[in-house]
């Protein structure tokens, strides 16, 4: 009649039986039907006990998520900015090889010109020195040379330009180096995050702090502002020009 | 102004310092040397002649700005210049730093004229001083 694992007090449960079995033998029916009201009774309070052990655990889990504002912060806030950065990444990456190569591709056809004037004037100096020009001819290579030395001398400092453009565009290293830290710093924390929640789910359930937003500390440094994610905060300079007009109304 | 000045450059990238240490060549400036944070920096300030500091912000260990507070406590460096250079672009650090008493602060990705716009300016007022 009552089944062995419903977790009525077996004490309680093993005396009514008794009871009942000795009602029956008696003859004593109205006696046995309370008795079976009791037992009934007693099941349907244990049933309902689990039910509202279960309600409560279901409850807890229910809030201990929703309350768990670092997870949450990292599926509405976190990730979008994270792919943002990333995507900044990218774009920067991409700008800074542009660069370099831009500047290799215009340095190129300066050398092959300095090149190629070189040699054909060492030929000529060449015929010059084993006396093989004519007056004209070494007139007309003197003026060359004077021309050769004019421009070797403009063409260096524009490969000089070129190869400085070059140096520059390797800033991109520094701060995408910065914004990756980030966020390796986001993907760590996730996980941390995460092996909570299994922890959370695998024992008893329990209602959970919610995670203290975390605020920026602004004297640790956060790294480069990345556009569509930290450029719109009213605290941003846009640039060298704002922070130099903020300086000196500081007296800078 | 003197070309032989010591410099001290101090960023966690090795590309930035790199960067940086070229642009000072192009100027000009020769005598440099290079930390990767605050707290390797300190102690070679403290130990070496240095005459100009130029300083990341953002950096493991020691941030640049401890450092240049750290510069500004001890009575033997209180009076050595120190440019920022740093993605750092908050209106609020900026305010921090100049009330650290930084001397001139240029915002990541900057010129080669920048550099040598800030760092002028820097020389201008250690000779004014003078």
């Amino acid at each position: 009649m009552v089944d062995e694992k419903t977790p009525i007090a077996d004490a309680d449960f093993i005396a009514c039986v008794r009871e009942l079995s000795q009602h029956v033998e008696n003859g004593n029916i109205e006696e046995a039907d309370r008795i079976l009201d009791q037992i009934a009774k007693l099941r349907e309070s244990s049933l309902f006990q689990e039910l509202g052990k279960l309600t409560r655990e279901f409850h807890n889990a229910l809030n201990s998520f929703r309350l768990d504002a670092r997870l949450a912060s990292f599926a509405e806030k976190e990730f979008p900015n994270a792919r943002e950065r990333l995507r900044h990444v990218v774009t920067m990456t991409a700008q800074s090889a542009d660069r370099s190569l831009t500047a290799a591709e215009e340095s190129m056809p300066l050398c092959d010109s300095i090149e190629n004037e070189a040699s054909e004037l060492k030929g000529q100096w060449e015929r010059f020195s084993r006396r093989e020009m004519s007056a004209e001819e070494f007139r007309r290579l003197s003026g060359r040379i004077g021309l050769f030395f004019e421009k070797a001398g403009s063409d260096a400092a524009h490969l000089r330009g070129n190869l400085n453009e070059v140096m520059m565009a390797q800033d991109f290293q520094d701060l995408t180096g910065q914004i990756i830290e980030r966020v390796i710093t986001l993907v760590d924390d996730m996980e941390s995050g995460l092996v909570d929640l299994i922890r959370l789910s695998g024992q008893n359930l329990r209602e959970q702090e919610p995670a203290e937003k975390k605020e920026e500390d602004l004297l640790k440094g956060t790294g480069p502002v990345v556009p569509g994610v930290d450029d719109a905060a009213p605290n941003i300079v846009s640039g060298q020009d704002e922070v130099d007009d903020l300086l000196s109304s500081l007296g800078f | 102004m003197d070309k032989n000045i010591k410099i001290l450059v101090v960023d966690d990238f090795s590309t930035m310092r790199r960067i940086i240490k070229n642009l000072l060549r192009d100027l000009g400036f020769n005598n440099t040397a290079e930390a990767d944070d605050g707290l390797t920096a300190l102690p070679m300030l403290q130990a070496g002649s240095f005459d100009l500091l130029v300083t990341d912000w953002n950096m493991p260990g020691m941030q640049g700005i401890d450092l240049l507070k750290a510069v500004r406590a001890d009575p033997k460096l209180a009076h050595m210049p120190v440019l920022m250079v740093t993605a750092e672009q908050k209106k609020e650090q900026i305010v921090e730093a100049a009330k650290a008493g930084v001397n001139g602060y240029i915002v990541k990705p900057f010129t080669a004229a920048t550099l040598k716009e800030k760092l002028d300016k820097i020389f201008e007022r250690m000779q004014a001083s003078h």
